[in-house]
């Protein structure tokens, strides 16, 4: 062929400025004056962005991808039927302080959390396979990894967008909590101050089971089997916990049932909560008095969500994931 | 009802990473019954403090959830179940072969650790040991047919099976009275109730109730989700991407 | 005893049209189904292989409905293009254990057959999920070749293997269909088709656009005019002759050999010898430029 065709599509995405010269190496023409234009991939010299916008982009997919954005109606249903139910006790509460006309929360900033620990565990145990099972099932790490981005990166920006859209969801309810309250003409100061606690709560809270879920995802594969696992990992532990509680206090050993609730990520919140912010306890649990049930509450967080990026940065130690 | 059907199955269930879970969760539940009989020195009433709630609410929906998707959900969901759904073994047939092996591994890894947690953790005579035993097994096999046939129904199976066994049965039946007659837990325990007698209201074994209606609502339900099962199986749309 | 019948059927999902009024019928031999990805060859294959229901019309074998009828598939062996199998059983065991489920009275004897003429007795005893995608591929052609079916429905069979295993798979077809089974392959790789499909059904966009033998079709695609390459020992005189002549729309000499363009196939292939006996010219070469299924399948996808 000695004509050159015009290829659809490439007009749009020619670079107008760059003369013809420089569209590429052409072969030396031949003596009878054959010649082949490289008219298939255009170089590309202009700005290009930088790992900072990639990891962004990444965060923001995922935020997306946790609350259906971008996906099929179908997979909307689950995470907003969870946010829904999620936001009902506020609506409830509100309602009950008007009826009953008493002067404080029926449940408090930080209680909150621990008391719908179910229905979040199912919104995480639902949005973690989500965000890594599907790129580690089909093999498209590969295409993740050969951009300007690394393994660190990416786990980061998973694990960021999976926190910050539990801390929206969570911060969220906390945020209809005080709306209903100031409503209910509630003495604002406390309710602010109240608010602001449980916003730092279930801040800490989004980080932990976000660190958790993933890692139990990056494990299982397929989807069905990650959801099943973690929900079965965080209520197993919860259900445990509240039975090693118990024997310990019958058998006479209060320190220990003091340390056990760490164990749970719900009550070792509420201990932090507890123990920084001077709140009430959610379920009555006893947390350890001293400064040293305090530093174990707090590193024992700070392990955690560490170890858990750890384990997943190197989970992703192999491209290709599988 | 089919021997091929049901040794595929068998190799399923077992031989993926799932059945992990099939052995570590039981045995959680017997070091748990060995560390509340040391703490409570056997006292009837601790082991049905940690049956009723954590055995009999959290670990038996759940197993029986994980078997029941295991045995045709993931098979569905990656397509691998057409060599089975391409022979001429009416559909009926096969989901019935699934069904028993899952009711089996349901028994085996869910009901008799748990007889075996009650029988450790402390009981008096046998007592205990029966009524939980019957009251597992009734409430394994609704659930674990409830879970196969959502398994066929929609690919949302684990969220919805633990919305229902999860949410609704446990918390919601804490605070909302009505649901408790909705819940194939309550259900169940209807025939521990009956089989304790006199016992039943001292250790605050209950349900709201009464047998025949339960053991009624048991076999619908059980029934029920079989039907739905074998008229979805059968019209199953299997297309091979395009 | 083995004639899949397709009357005006068609499949939709709310909007979208995946078939729209087809109209077959597949008959012994082995039979292309072809067609650009998304014309909609894996839903009439499902639709034939009773995994999917028309939204109308009918689907029938020898009569019998392909739709819920089980039994169906003692005639019918589907090779699916879903990767997906029984990864925690041998290769062996699977073939046995689908052996049995056809009823057959002597199942290993029969899987045993079966994975020898898919060449896969070798690797027979090891786990399936050790197998390549190739063997895989031969797995499932051998679950359903193991009944022994009259009826052959592969969809998109040649994917993932070597060229060993192609020609060999195309051999296997072959033999299949001269004993005078119905097999029926999809795909969107010419070249297969062209090389051992009898019959061809080209499918675009959901419509039943050809069938048939593809030089046939290529003849009565009339508005097309044929194109042929001579190469002779005087081209010149030759094209000057054929333009007096005017049997021909367009002589062209500039590639080198002698390209010519004809409205009228009868008219030009009877006056070309005697134009050129009549100049005492040689032909060397003749060949038909575009009898290919390839251009036969892009005129169609054009229309």
């Amino acid at each position: 062929m000695s004509s050159v065709e015009p290829v659809p599509g490439t007009a749009a995405s020619a670079v107008p400025a760059v003369p013809a010269a420089s569209a590429g190496p052409t072969l030396p023409a031949t003596p009878t004056g054959d010649v082949i234009h490289d008219i298939g991939f255009r170089h590309y010299d202009g700005h290009r962005f930088g790992r900072g916008w990639v990891v962004r982009s990444l965060l923001v997919e995922t935020v997306r991808g946790v609350f259906g954005l971008g996906r099929p109606a179908k997979s909307k249903v689950m995470p907003w039927v969870l946010i829904g139910i999620l936001l009902i006790p506020p609506l409830v509460i509100a309602i009950v302080i008007l009826l009953t006309g008493s002067d404080e929360l029926s449940i408090s900033y930080t209680q909150y959390p621990g008391s719908m620990e179910l229905v979040i565990s199912l919104f995480v145990a639902g949005a973690a396979p989500y965000c890594v099972s599907r790129d580690l099932r089909h093999g498209v790490m590969p295409l993740y990894l050969s951009r300007p981005m690394r393994r660190s990166d990416y786990v980061l920006a998973k694990f960021a967008g999976l926190a910050i859209s539990m801390f929206a969801v969570l911060a969220l309810a906390e945020t209809l909590l005080l709306v209903g309250a100031l409503l209910m003409k509630l003495p604002v100061g406390a309710q602010i101050v109240g608010w602001a606690g449980g916003i730092l709560t279930v801040a800490i809270l989004a980080l932990i089971l976000s660190g958790i879920a993933l890692v139990i995802a990056a494990f299982t594969l397929r989807r069905g089997l990650g959801v099943a696992a973690i929900i079965t990992g965080l209520l197993v532990v919860s259900g445990v916990v509240q039975i090693l509680i118990a024997i310990a206090k019958d058998k006479g050993y209060p320190t220990a049932a003091s340390y056990l609730p760490a164990l749970n990520p719900y009550s070792l919140v509420d201990g932090l909560a507890v123990r920084l912010l001077g709140v009430d306890p959610s379920n009555g649990t006893a947390y350890p008095a001293g400064p040293l049930g305090l530093l174990v509450y707090g590193s024992l967080a700070v392990a955690t969500v560490g170890a858990c990026l750890a384990i997943l940065i190197r989970r992703y130690h192999k491209v290709g994931g599988v | 009802m089919n021997p091929v059907v049901m040794r595929l199955t068998m190799s399923g269930l077992l031989g993926r990473r799932r059945a992990i879970l099939f052995v570590l969760l039981p045995l959680l539940l017997l070091l748990l019954a060995g560390l509340v009989r040391w703490a409570s020195g056997g006292e009837p009433q601790s082991t049905v403090d940690l049956t009723s709630h954590f055995a009999l609410g959290t670990l038996l929906p759940l197993m029986c959830l994980l078997i029941g998707t295991g045995v045709i959900g993931t098979e569905i969901d990656d397509g691998s179940i057409v060599h089975l759904l391409a022979k001429p073994v009416p559909r009926r047939t096969i989901l019935w072969s699934k069904l028993i092996v899952a009711w089996g591994a349901s028994l085996v890894f869910a009901v008799l650790p748990i007889i075996a947690a009650v029988e450790i953790a402390g009981d008096e005579g046998t007592r205990l040991g029966w009524a939980y035993g019957v009251t597992a097994a009734l409430a394994a096999l609704a659930y674990t047919a409830v879970f196969v046939a959502l398994s066929v129904v929609t690919r949302n199976v684990v969220i919805i099976g633990l919305l229902y066994a999860l949410l609704w049965e446990t918390v919601l039946g804490g605070y909302v009275p009505g649901v408790r007659n909705v819940s194939i837990r309550q259900w169940a325990l209807a025939a521990a109730e009956n089989m304790l007698g006199d016992r039943a209201p001292v250790w605050g074994v209950t349900s709201d109730v009464s047998l025949s209606a339960a053991l009624v609502l048991l076999a619908a339900t059980t029934i029920g989700a079989i039907v739905l099962a074998v008229r979805r199986l059968q019209t199953l749309p299997l297309t091979t991407r395009d | 005893m083995s004639t899949l019948v397709l009357d005006h059927v068609s499949r939709w999902y709310g909007n979208v049209v995946a078939a729209n009024d087809v109209t077959m019928t597949i008959g012994p031999g082995v039979t292309g189904l072809l067609g650009p990805n998304g014309a909609g060859k894996s839903t009439l294959i499902a639709m034939m292989g009773g995994f999917l229901a028309p939204s109308a019309g009918t689907v029938t074998l020898d009569g019998t409905p392909v739709w819920r009828h089980p039994g169906i598939y003692r005639t019918i062996g589907l090779v699916p293009e879903t990767e997906a199998m029984y990864d925690m059983v041998t290769g062996w065991q699977f073939v046995v254990a689908n052996a049995r489920l056809q009823h057959l009275p002597d199942a290993e004897g029969a899987a045993l057959a079966a994975l020898e003429t898919v060449e896969m007795v070798d690797a027979k005893d090891r786990d399936i999920s050790t197998y390549s995608k190739g063997m895989k591929q031969r797995v499932k052609m051998a679950i359903a070749l193991v009944h022994d079916p009259m009826v052959l429905l592969l969809d998109e069979p040649f994917n993932g293997m070597d060229p060993r295993q192609r020609l060999h798979l195309m051999d296997l077809l072959r033999r299949l269909g001269e004993q005078g089974r119905t097999v029926l392959f999809s795909s969107h790789i010419l070249e297969e088709v062209e090389e051992i499909a009898g019959t061809i059904e080209v499918l675009v966009a959901g419509r039943h656009a050809a069938s048939g033998d593809f030089r046939r079709i290529r003849r009565l695609m009339t508005e097309r005019p044929h194109k042929y390459t001579i190469s002779s020992s005087d081209d010149r005189r030759l094209a000057a002759a054929i333009i007096a002549d005017g049997s021909a729309d367009t002589v062209d000499l500039t590639s080198g050999n002698l390209a010519v363009q004809a409205p009228d196939l009868g008219v030009f292939v009877h006056a070309l010898p005697r134009l050129a006996r009549d100049s005492g010219i040689r032909l060397l070469d003749v060949s038909p430029a575009d009898e290919s299924l390839e251009s036969v399948f892009a005129y169609l996808v054009a229309r």
